[in-house]
């Protein structure tokens, strides 16, 4: 039993944080030069746990939360899961069925995405032309199918949860960055003569902040490891790491924007992109009730 | 990064569940304090004699001197054989022999470590007064020296098992003048000293567990002080660390089957068809895995790195709150039927009651959020 991080995924992590920081900053999500995709390729971080490569989910995982925290394309995703379970190379959009339809994100330059459908991953392949517009998330972009195109399902089960693993690692990292703007903000404001930090009022929602990042870290490593034993419980596990991640993501990014107070309602700033990353993450691998409760507790209405 | 364990440590697993199941009483643990106490002797004596108590103590002072995973292996089966809590050995399996092992001088440990763990002394701790409570800093109990003895006047509070406890872990302010954190001395006190009066307090459970200690001129030897006269503070905290690490173990493994019981039981009244009852327990659920984990990374965090992670605070916070929710959960699937509790009954209504300490003790929830964000988070402090 060991969930501590060990010297070489440390220094994997910091070498993925200095990279994102150089360059992936917030300040210019909305600008990103598409090539910055073919780099995460080229640096291999999409397809860490095929078989050719060989990282554990944990060492993958740590990696994508400090994509996630960077707002990393989504794209990253559904081509880590495509590399590995599809033999894919390169960009893969993202796919969210809704229904019938089907949201696609970041599908230029790709004709193929990949996303769950009932829990088992699958890859479709996209129409010649597609409508693609703006959307909530601002480091991304849409383009809605009326229906469902054929889909490849993979064979292995695995390939659905190691989705939701990496989508739980990607909103965990949103839920972190919104805890270290807030926190970071709140060394720097200053009113009623001193730092806003100090107040309790504010401390608190920021150690709440805090709590929540840290169980669902928590719980991520051990899904990651629950994924790599393939136990009867990797399932369960895989979910719940999803579903904290999912709460800390949302109320971390309302908290932040409470914290900011007038400039955190502004466009210019960044408390906002985290929310909504955190908001379109909620619908990629959503976690339901049923998947939470034991196996005796299922078949409910 | 792995989950799995040794086969060194499934066999030793193995062993604690054997044991456990052919030895944990049948019988329930009485509800007060004084009622519980040869209970409580009985059952630590036993373990004792089986090998069980002091799993990673020092072999020379009656321990096992096992691994810090083989402390979590038998936390957990204990809690899983539904064991009884160690009741009045509480303070001094879990708080008092840890601050020894650590601080005291050898003619102290020698002394004092093997009664705690054969339950030939039981303990009880003196930090709260009834003007020191989050503000402990703010102990105002003197201890004035007089040529071999320390000489006690003052009060303590919420004081557990205080009535039926032989020795006390007396935090005091030894140096006249002094304040806040410095001139403050940990001492052992001898309970049936002269001049110590002992008020027990009912709790809202009706539960008589903990009292106020009252000091009139109570003499104490000088050779009772631990870690050197003027160091208290610092004695008093090297064992904080431990209650964030493996104190918790058996409250979250008692948690986990808690909440399936619970499930099972909300099935059985069909309340789970209500989507907030249903979500509320796979949320649970899912939090009481997440606190495993966190306490695992914690575990890791002590074997890899000597020392816990930043993250151990959040775990004392993250138990107790999760807790009461469960507590309030089994109420709430308990409907009108709580109103017919009363004083003596011992049900989930009581763990509900006594449950309310849990964000009180050992430092408020308040108290543990001040600490996260300052040393986690690196916020200012407003103190």
């Amino acid at each position: 039993m060991d969930l501590a991080i060990n010297q070489d995924q440390q220094a994997l992590c910091d070498a993925a944080q200095d990279w994102l920081g150089d360059n992936m900053p917030l300040i210019g999500l909305r600008n990103r030069d598409p090539a910055l995709f073919d780099q995460l390729v080229a640096m291999g971080w999409i397809g860490m746990t095929s078989p050719e490569v060989g990282f554990d989910h944990a060492s993958e995982a740590l990696v994508f939360i400090a994509m996630g925290a960077a707002l990393a394309p989504l794209a990253a995703l559904s081509s880590a899961v495509a590399a590995r379970w599809f033999g894919a190379q390169g960009k893969v959009a993202l796919a969210i069925p809704d229904h019938d339809r089907v949201q696609v994100f970041d599908s230029p330059g790709t004709a193929l995405a990949l996303g769950l459908w009932q829990g088992n991953a699958a890859t479709i392949v996209l129409p010649e032309t597609l409508d693609v517009r703006d959307c909530l998330d601002l480091s991304t972009n849409l383009a809605a199918l009326e229906s469902t195109p054929a889909r490849t399902t993979a064979s292995d089960p695995r390939a659905g949860l190691h989705l939701a693993l990496l989508a739980a690692a990607y909103v965990l990292g949103c839920a972190e960055a919104a805890r270290d703007m807030a926190a970071d903000y709140a060394r720097l404001r200053e009113q009623f003569g001193r730092q806003i930090g100090a107040f309790q009022a504010i401390k608190h929602m920021a150690a709440d902040m805090a709590v929540r990042a840290a169980v669902a870290r928590s719980q991520l490593y051990y899904a990651a490891c629950a994924l790599d034993e393939g136990g009867a419980d990797m399932a369960f596990h895989v979910a719940a790491a999803k579903r904290l991640a999912d709460t800390a993501a949302l109320a971390n990014a309302r908290a932040n924007i409470q914290i900011h107070g007038g400039i955190g309602m502004t466009d210019e700033a960044s408390p906002h992109l985290l929310l909504k990353r955190a908001h379109l993450l909620g619908f990629l691998a959503p976690v339901e009730t049923r998947d939470l409760l034991p196996p005796i507790a299922k078949g409910l209405p | 990064m792995d989950i799995g364990f040794s086969a060194p440590e499934r066999q030793f697993r193995a062993e604690c569940r054997e044991w456990l199941h052919a030895h944990v009483p049948t019988e329930r643990r009485p509800l007060h304090a004084a009622d519980a106490l040869d209970f409580d002797k009985e059952w630590q004596r036993r373990l004792f004699d089986a090998g069980w108590a002091g799993i990673n103590w020092p072999v020379a002072y009656g321990g096992r001197g096992l691994s810090l995973i083989d402390q979590v292996i038998w936390l957990e089966e204990y809690a899983h054989a539904q064991a009884p809590w160690i009741g009045a050995n509480f303070v001094g399996v879990n708080h008092g022999g840890p601050t020894l092992i650590a601080n005291a001088s050898e003619a102290q440990k020698a002394w004092h470590l093997p009664r705690i763990l054969k339950a030939e002394a039981i303990w009880c701790q003196g930090l709260s007064e009834p003007g020191a409570g989050s503000d402990l800093a703010g102990i105002r109990t003197r201890g004035r020296v007089d040529g071999d003895e320390i000489v006690v006047n003052g009060s303590k509070i919420w004081t557990s098992f205080a009535h039926v406890a032989d020795w006390q872990e007396l935090v005091l302010r030894t140096e006249e003048g002094s304040e806040k954190h410095r001139g403050l001395s940990w001492v052992i006190c001898d309970m049936t000293a002269p001049g110590i009066t002992i008020t027990p307090i009912r709790k809202i459970s009706g539960q008589v567990e903990f009292a106020q200690v009252f000091y009139d001129d109570v003499r104490i030897p000088l050779a009772n002080v631990v870690g050197g006269l003027g160091n208290g503070w610092k004695v008093a905290m090297s064992t904080l660390g431990f209650e964030r690490g493996t104190g918790f173990i058996s409250d979250q493994v008692k948690q986990a089957a808690e909440v399936d019981d619970l499930i099972a039981r909300a099935q059985a009244k069909g309340m789970i068809r209500d989507d907030r009852v249903a979500d509320a327990l796979a949320t649970m659920r899912a939090e009481v895995a997440a606190l495993r984990a966190m306490t695992y990374r914690n575990i890791s965090d002590v074997i890899r790195n000597g020392q816990p992670g930043p993250e151990a605070s959040v775990i004392r916070l993250f138990t107790s709150e999760l807790g009461q929710r469960i507590e309030r959960m089994a109420v709430t699937l308990m409907g009108a039927q709580m109103l017919e509790f009363g004083y003596g009954t011992d049900n989930a209504v009581a763990d509900y009651l006594r449950g309310f300490a849990a964000t009180i003790a050992g430092g408020t929830a308040q108290i543990q959020r001040d600490i996260i964000g300052e040393r986690m988070l690196g916020l200012p402090r407003m103190r």
